[in-house]
């Protein structure tokens, strides 16, 4: 997969990047803007969609919340609304977005701008080709920030995730943010927007020893290193000092504590809402004799834990990396997961530019992730509202979706390996690969 | 051994695996999804219909519809045509509205008297500058022994799908609510619906009572729950009539369950002894050639997706309906197909859950005999598995394969020694770059400028079709001229495309076409069989290499065939084999576009016209 995005030399490099820049920003805000505008139906059309909204990232369920927030009842009464509490005084800001719907569009846009701007800088650091233990083989090989932004931006998956107004972007830009403070050394503010990931979604805080070890590199690079031991404490118990905060501020606002608790946290760990999703655990779970529930919801939260451990150990030399392919693993294996998820690992992916020569599935992995975003509504179509098709369709589908992303994710990893191998062995560069 | 060293010799030789194989393989697939869908009509690959849905126990009542009632049928008949020909009488006098109003008023009067409650609705569309307005009656019976959770309708509109007036169907529906509300066995509400006409009149209601009505239309003052399955009588003679004719298509090619049209079949031809025809098959004799063409009408009907009569409104909301229409002249009369109605009626009313046993996807080549999609579906599936087979080959070919030769690598370069010194690392069997961004953008671009036709065919006023469409047919000879001549030359816009740029596109655009193909096979068969059949010429489409003289006569003469498979031509096409004119033909389709959320539009023109495009501008490349 490659372009030839801006690769002759420019005499201005400076002012040219700089208007570059604004051209993919501003195309992106006024793309978002027009199909709003063009297509007013359109956000509320998304928001409905099982694919983009689901039950703990719902633009619909926040207005419930919102609704009983504004009332003075408890937003969790009800049990429709399952997400954290801090969002409801940000939105109660916001003018009602159903009489104005576009003050929250442009919020949305602003923060999917945002979000952007978190990647060019993750770009800009080369984390990605030259860390500390790390140098790729290809390191000429790669594109440079604005164009991993507009990768980013004009992705239909992200577009999608914006306009229906779902609130995983916030999750998405506390991840982003994280890895632009942690690869621009600032471990602080790194381990501050890790911990409002995680208060927002629960599941990023996995993301915690990979993005320590990131921090952890970059200060070695620097003068007067710490010791790993200490260092990683410390981030710790600054994650940990930052969800505590979060929580605390939440408890100030509900008033209830395990309230909102178990309506949010819970409902991510105990997965009670089996509404459909593209994920793979809500049909399982429909199938599944309750006496094995809880078994298995043991089993499917420690295998999605479980490639933390194996993957920081095997690319301890490209944090970011393992960063990235988890990424790709939660869009995958997390409980509700929705396009957003996807979203956010194919933003990540073009900064492994060097890795695409390596990689050997991408057509057919994009063809199945095509197919599947064609088939998937189609089907879901069939099911709900011809009524000729059945739930079976529609898990399928999501099947497939699934396949493709981690026939993409494989096919990546495969490529780091062989990157990590060739530089090892300078001699083997080329040389095909046999299975024995 | 052989296979083994044939094999080798095709990795040796990627000319024939790249190139030649693809096009074979493709073409084979062609063949084949044709041919299959030629076998289904054979006993082989065809089955008999059966009623899947024990509960319906079609024809196991005695119909007691007869005789006495026919007097209240003659009387009511008479009141109508009274109001009729007053109206006629007097031509200019009495204008139109007046007659609607003052037969509206009969129609609820004596359903009133017959103890029904009674509602009107106002509604009123604009389609393609045409305004379509009109009034609908209904009524209700309350099931005595039910909690008007569940209804049956009953729709007798006074113009059938043909435009005749359909005197005999209402005044039949009319009786009928008499002689139902006297019975205490319905366990269902039975609803009878008189609107105006079958084009507009049922959809405005059916809307209506799933509250997804526009402004224009009025809601319903009286409901009832959930709808399980809808009749539409058709009657628009005086004398009497031989065979009953089944009509099923719904809106954009949904079917009825197929228990639904069995249990007709079953009640018309076993317990009334009325034969039942489908698609208009007069005198079919079950041999393979009449079964091939009512199965080809009903692809057709299914394909081009509109409404085929009163009953399609009912599809979309997963309400299985089906219109009777009396045909030919014979014995039967009014009474024999109330009996039929009431029959069916019954077997519905027997129904515990909604309708799901049978087959929602299915051909029917007699009204006893059909091919469910497991059987049909892999000829639709083929085709456009075609198009996803040469996309493959075109992306393996472009990453692995030389095109041009001074600019790729040697193929044998054995020593990695060399030319270590430019930055530049030789790979021997990685891939060659390929360069993305203008391939996708021009194929993302065209699908988009698709909308443009879109949004103009559905939009421009009646009387203007006829040339839009000729502009469509000058714009589609000129337009990929155009685009070929730029991406050859760049003209100062862009740089000037390389090879491997012009395979990717075309794999691209075979990618998307295969992609929304097989999307679509699974929504809607006959239309992905049909698109898919018009667009292989595009899998084959070569990019002309020799002397100018060849390239310039073969590709022009390729210009001049594929124009003539362009959506505007073919739409001209048919529309002059067919004897209907261009007009009538796009105002029907705005129309459903518009009214009946027809989508076949979106189909050409965003998935078919830029595909046909780009085939064309690849061709036309050859030129430049």
């Amino acid at each position: 997969m490659g372009t030839s995005w801006n690769q002759q030399p420019n005499p201005h490099p400076v002012m040219a990047v700089d208007r570059r820049k604004i051209a993919v920003f501003g195309a992106a805000f006024v793309l978002r803007l027009l199909l709003t505008c063009l297509f007013p139906s359109l956000p509320d059309l998304l928001t409905g969609r099982v694919e983009v909204s689901t039950p703990v990232n719902s633009f619909k369920r926040l207005q419930e919340g919102l609704f009983l927030y504004t009332r003075n009842v408890s937003p969790y009464d009800g049990g429709v609304f399952h997400q954290a509490p801090l969002l409801l005084p940000l939105f109660a800001l916001l003018p009602d977005a159903k009489s104005w719907p576009l003050p929250t569009a442009i919020f949305y846009f602003l923060v999917d701008l945002m979000n952007a701007y978190a990647l060019m800088t993750i770009s800009a650091s080369g984390q990605s080709v030259k860390s500390r233990l790390h140098s790729a083989v290809r390191k000429h090989v790669r594109w440079d920030g604005v164009s991993v932004a507009a990768w980013f931006l004009f992705n239909p998956l992200t577009i999608a995730t914006c306009l229906a107004r779902s609130t995983s972007v916030f999750t998405t830009s506390g991840i982003l943010f994280a890895i632009s403070n942690a690869v621009g050394g600032n471990s602080i503010n790194a381990m501050l927007a890790l911990g409002f990931a995680s208060y927002l979604s629960l599941y990023p805080a996995l993301l915690f020893i990979p993005l320590v070890l990131l921090c952890y590199d970059r200060r070695l690079e620097g003068p007067s290193p710490p010791s790993a031991g200490s260092f990683i404490i410390q981030h710790a118990i600054l994650l940990l000092a930052s969800v505590a905060g979060l929580l605390g501020l939440s408890c100030l606002i509900t008033g209830n504590f395990w309230e909102f608790i178990s309506a949010t946290y819970g409902f991510h760990l105990l997965v009670p809402d089996l509404t459909p999703n593209v994920g793979l655990w809500w049909y399982f779970f429909i199938e599944m004799f309750d006496s094995f529930r809880e078994f298995f919801l043991g089993v499917f939260w420690l295998h999605l834990a479980s490639y933390v451990g194996g993957l920081t150990a095997r690319f301890r030399s490209q944090p970011l990396f393992v960063i990235t392919s988890l990424l790709g693993v939660f869009a995958v294996f997390k409980p509700y997961p929705s396009i957003s998820d996807a979203s956010l690992f194919f933003a990540l992916l073009p900064l492994y530019r060097h890795l695409f020569p390596l990689m050997r599935y991408t057509f057919f992995a994009g063809s199945a992730i095509l197919y599947s975003s064609l088939l998937g509504p189609a089907f879901y179509h069939l099911w709900i509202y011809a009524g000729s098709g059945n739930a079976n369709f529609f898990y399928a589908i999501t099947l497939v979706w699934s396949l493709g992303l981690s026939i993409l994710l494989a096919d990546t990893i495969f490529a780091a390996l062989r990157d990590e191998w060739e530089q090892e062995h300078p001699e083997q560069v080329g040389t095909e690969v046999r299975q024995v | 051994m052989a296979l083994k060293s044939a094999i080798r010799n095709l990795r040796n030789n990627p000319n024939l695996l790249y190139v030649r194989l693809p096009n074979l393989v493709s073409f084979i697939c062609i063949v084949v999804g044709v041919v299959w869908l030629l076998l289904l009509p054979l006993n082989e690959y065809s089955r008999q219909t059966y009623i899947s849905e024990n509960a319906l126990l079609p024809g196991q009542v005695h119909a007691y519809f007869t005789g006495s009632e026919q007097n209240i049928f003659r009387g009511y008949k008479k009141e109508l045509e009274g109001l009729l020909n007053d109206g006629q009488a007097r031509g200019g006098q009495k204008d139109e509205a007046e007659v609607t109003a003052a037969l509206s008023d009969k129609l609820q009067s004596i359903l009133q008297a017959a103890g029904l409650k009674v509602a009107t609705q106002k509604y009123e569309y604009t389609s393609a500058g045409i305004t379509h307005q009109g009034e609908n009656t209904y009524a209700i019976i309350h099931a005595p022994r039910g909690d008007a959770t569940e209804a049956i309708v009953l729709v007798a509109p006074w113009k059938t799908a043909d435009d005749e007036l359909n005197l005999n169907g209402v005044t039949l529906a009319l009786t009928l609510a008499r002689y139902f509300k006297r019975w205490s066995l319905w366990s269902k509400d039975i609803i009878f619906l008189i609107p105006p006409d079958s084009k507009t009149g049922t959809q405005a209601w059916i809307d209506a009572y799933h509250d997804m009505h526009p402004a224009s239309v009025q809601p319903l003052p009286l409901k009832s729950g959930a709808l399980q399955g809808a009749l539409v009588i058709e009657y628009p003679f005086e004398h009497r009539f031989q065979t009953l004719h089944i009509v099923y298509d719904g809106v954009n090619g949904q079917l009825p369950n197929l228990d639904l049209f069995n249990t007709a079949v079953a009640i018309a031809g076993g317990q009334m002894g009325i034969g039942a025809n489908l698609q208009e098959m007069w005198g079919h004799d079950d041999s393979y050639e009449h079964r091939l063409q009512t199965m080809f009408r009903g692809m057709t009907k299914q394909g081009l997706g509109y409404a085929t009569g009163a009953h399609s409104s009912f599809m979309p909301y997963h309400i299985d309906a089906i219109t009777l229409q009396t045909k030919g002249e014979g014995w039967e009369d009014e009474m024999a197909l109330g009996r039929t109605i009431e029959s069916l009626c019954r077997s519905l009313n027997n129904l515990l859950e909604h309708l799901h046993q049978s087959f929602f996807f299915y051909l029917l080549m007699q009204s006893n005999r059909f091919v469910s999609i497991g059987t049909y579906l892999p000829s639709a599936m083929l085709i456009a598995g075609n198009f996803t087979i040469m996309a493959i080959a075109l992306w393996i070919r472009t990453g692995y394969y030389p095109e041009s030769k001074p600019s790729a690598k040697p193929k044998n370069e054995k020593a990695p020694t060399e030319e270590k010194g430019t930055n530049t690392i030789v790979e021997r069997n990685t891939i060659a770059e390929r360069y993305l961004a203008l391939p996708l953008s021009l194929v993302v671009g065209l699908h988009l400028l698709g909308l443009v036709p879109l949004w103009v065919f559905n939009n421009v006023f009646h009387q203007y079709f006829t040339t839009t469409t000729y502009i469509f047919v000058v714009v589609d000879i000129i337009l990929p001229l155009l685009l070929a001549a730029i991406l050859s030359n760049g003209l100062g816009v862009s740089k000037p495309i390389i090879p491997q740029q012009y395979h990717l596109i075309k794999s691209f655009s075979l990618l998307l076409l295969g992609l929304s193909l097989s999307t679509l096979a699974t929504l809607n068969f006959s239309l992905s069989f049909m698109i898919g059949l018009l667009c292989a010429p595009l899998s084959f489409i070569p990019r002309l290499r020799g002397s100018v003289p060849f390239r310039l006569a073969t590709s022009s003469l390729g210009l001049v065939l594929l124009n003539l498979v362009s959506p505007p031509a073919v739409l001209l096409g048919v529309c002059w084999y067919m004897g209907v004119s261009v007009e009538t033909v796009l105002t029907q389709a705005a129309f459903g576009w518009d009214v009946w959320g027809m989508w076949t539009q979106v189909v050409v023109w965003c998935v078919w016209w830029p595909a046909w495009l780009i085939g064309c501008v690849l061709l036309g490349s050859s030129i430049f």
